[in-house]
C-alpha cells in the first residue's frame, strides 16, 4: 500500500505546480489574482509538510490575506483595460528559454552534488542555542546568530515605503461608505482576534515558530480592515506619527547593536543575562514597524492635501 | 489514529480539486472567489488535520490562515460595489446618503 503522505504529498505538489501554470497563462486579470491567493494558500500548506511552520506562517499571512487584498485593490483602481498581447520576437523566447535551462540546469547541478544525509549549520545552532537567550531555533538565527542579515531586512521594507510615499500622495476624497451589517459584524469578530493571534505569534516566537514578520503581518491586517471600511482615514497630520512607526524597528535594532558594541562587544554579540530581554524588545518594536509599514504601502500613498488638479487619478 | 487522520487529509485534499477547477474556470468573479474562499477554509481544516503527526505548530498557521484568508472577500466585494460600501447588489446611493456619509 502506497503511504498515505507520501500520497498527500505528490498530490500537493502537482495542485501547486498545476496552479502555477496557471496563474501564468489564464487571459483574465481578475482569475490571475484569485488563483495566485490560491497558489499563496497552497504553498502554506507545502510548507507546513517540509516542517518550516515559521515560513508557513508567512506566507498565510502574506501570500493569502495582505497579498490578495493588496491585489484586487490595485486592480479596483486599474480603469484602462488590457492590452493587446504583443507578439514577442522569436529571439526573445530563445533567449528566455535558454536563460530558464541555464538556472535550471545550475540547480539541479547543486541540488545532486549536495550530500543527502549533510549535517548542515543545524548542528552548530543547536550547540550553541543556550547562549542564545530564546528557546526556538529560528528566532535564534534571525535575531542572534544572524541578526545583521535581519536586520537589512527590515530596512528593506522602510525603503519600500519610502519609495512609495515619493511617487504617490495625497487623501482619500471619496465619502466614507455607509458600511454594511455584515462587514460590521465581520470587524468587530475578526479585529480583536487578529490583534490577539499578532500578539501571541510574537511572544511564542522566543519559543516555537512565529516571531516579528509573522505576527506583524497578522497585525497589519487591523490596519487594511481599518483603511477598507474607511473606519480609519490616514490625514496629513498623521505622517509623524506614522514616519515614527516606519523608522522604530530600525532604529531600535540598530540602537541596541551599537549599545552593545559600545560595551566592548562584537554589535549582536548580545550579554547574556539580557539576551532574551534585548532580542523581545527587538522584535516588538520591528513587530509594529512591520505592521504599520505594511498597512501603509497598502495604502499606497502619502497622505497629502493636493490640489484637486495635480491628482493624478 | 493519525493514519485516519491523513487518510482524511487526503479526502479533503481531493475535495478541493473541484473548488481549484472553479476558480480556474469561473466563470463568475463570485464563482472565483468563492471557490478561493472554500479553499481557504480547506486549507484551514487540512492544517487542523496535519497538526497531530506533523506538527502542532500547524495550529497557529491554521489560526492565522482563518483570520486572514476572508481579507480577499473583503477587498473583492468593496472593489465590486459602486461606492465601496460592501454590497454589490445595491443601487449606488442617493447624494443625500453619500453626503451624510461624509463625516463618518
Amino acid at each position: 500500500m502506497v503511504e498515505p503522505l507520501l500520497l498527500f504529498d505528490a498530490l500537493l505538489g502537482l495542485a501547486i505546480a498545476a496552479l502555477a501554470v496557471a496563474v501564468l497563462t489564464v487571459h483574465d486579470r481578475f482569475a490571475m489574482i484569485v488563483l495566485f491567493i490560491v497558489f499563496g494558500l497552497m504553498s502554506a500548506l507545502a510548507w507546513v509538510r517540509l516542517s518550516a511552520p515559521d515560513v508557513a506562517l508567512a506566507e498565510a499571512a502574506i501570500g493569502t490575506g495582505l497579498t490578495g487584498a493588496l491585489l484586487l485593490t490595485t486592480l479596483h483602481h486599474i480603469r484602462a483595460a488590457p492590452a493587446a498581447p504583443v507578439p514577442v520576437p522569436g529571439g526573445v523566447v530563445v533567449a528566455n528559454l535558454g536563460l530558464c535551462a541555464l538556472i535550471f540546469g545550475g540547480l539541479a547541478f547543486a541540488f545532486l552534488l549536495t550530500p543527502l544525509q549533510a549535517p548542515g549549520l543545524a548542528p552548530a545552532v543547536a550547540q550553541n542555542m543556550a547562549a542564545s537567550g530564546v528557546g526556538h531555533p529560528v528566532t535564534a538565527v534571525l535575531l542572534n546568530f544572524r541578526a545583521y542579515d535581519t536586520l537589512m531586512e527590515v530596512v528593506v521594507l522602510l525603503a519600500a515605503i519610502v519609495a512609495v510615499w515619493m511617487v504617490e500622495r495625497g487623501t482619500v476624497q471619496a465619502p466614507a461608505p455607509v458600511l454594511g451589517e455584515i462587514y460590521r459584524g465581520f470587524s468587530r469578530l475578526a479585529l480583536p482576534a487578529i490583534v490577539v493571534i499578532g500578539s501571541y505569534l510574537l511572544w511564542v516566537g522566543a519559543q516555537a515558530p512565529g516571531g516579528a514578520f509573522q505576527g506583524g503581518a497578522v497585525l497589519a491586517a487591523v490596519g487594511l480592515l481599518l483603511l477598507l471600511g474607511r473606519l480609519y482615514r490616514p490625514q496629513p497630520a498623521h505622517r509623524p506619527f506614522a514616519r515614527a512607526g516606519f523608522v522604530l524597528g530600525t532604529a531600535v535594532f540598530a540602537g541596541v547593536a551599537l549599545l552593545v558594541a559600545g560595551g566592548g562587544r562584537l554589535p549582536f554579540e548580545y550579554p547574556a543575562a539580557h539576551a532574551k530581554t534585548l532580542i523581545l524588545l527587538i522584535e516588538g518594536m520591528v513587530t509594529i514597524s512591520i505592521a504599520v509599514t505594511l498597512a501603509a504601502l497598502f495604502h499606497g500613498r502619502e497622505p497629502e492635501a493636493v490640489p484637486v488638479s495635480e491628482k493624478s487619478e | 489514529m493519525t493514519a485516519w487522520l491523513t487518510l482524511v487529509a487526503l479526502g479533503v485534499l481531493a475535495s478541493l480539486a473541484g473548488a481549484l477547477w472553479r476558480v480556474w474556470r469561473g466563470p463568475d468573479p463570485a464563482d472565483r472567489m468563492m471557490a478561493a474562499q472554500l479553499v481557504g477554509t480547506g486549507g484551514v481544516a487540512l492544517l487542523v488535520l496535519l497538526a497531530p503527526p506533523q506538527d502542532w505548530a500547524a495550529l497557529d498557521v491554521a489560526l492565522a490562515l482563518a483570520l486572514l484568508a476572508a481579507l480577499a472577500a473583503v477587498g473583492f466585494v468593496k472593489a465590486r460595489s459602486p461606492d465601496g460600501a460592501g454590497d454589490p447588489e445595491e443601487a449606488p446611493p442617493p447624494a443625500d446618503l453619500a453626503r451624510r456619509g461624509d463625516d463618518g
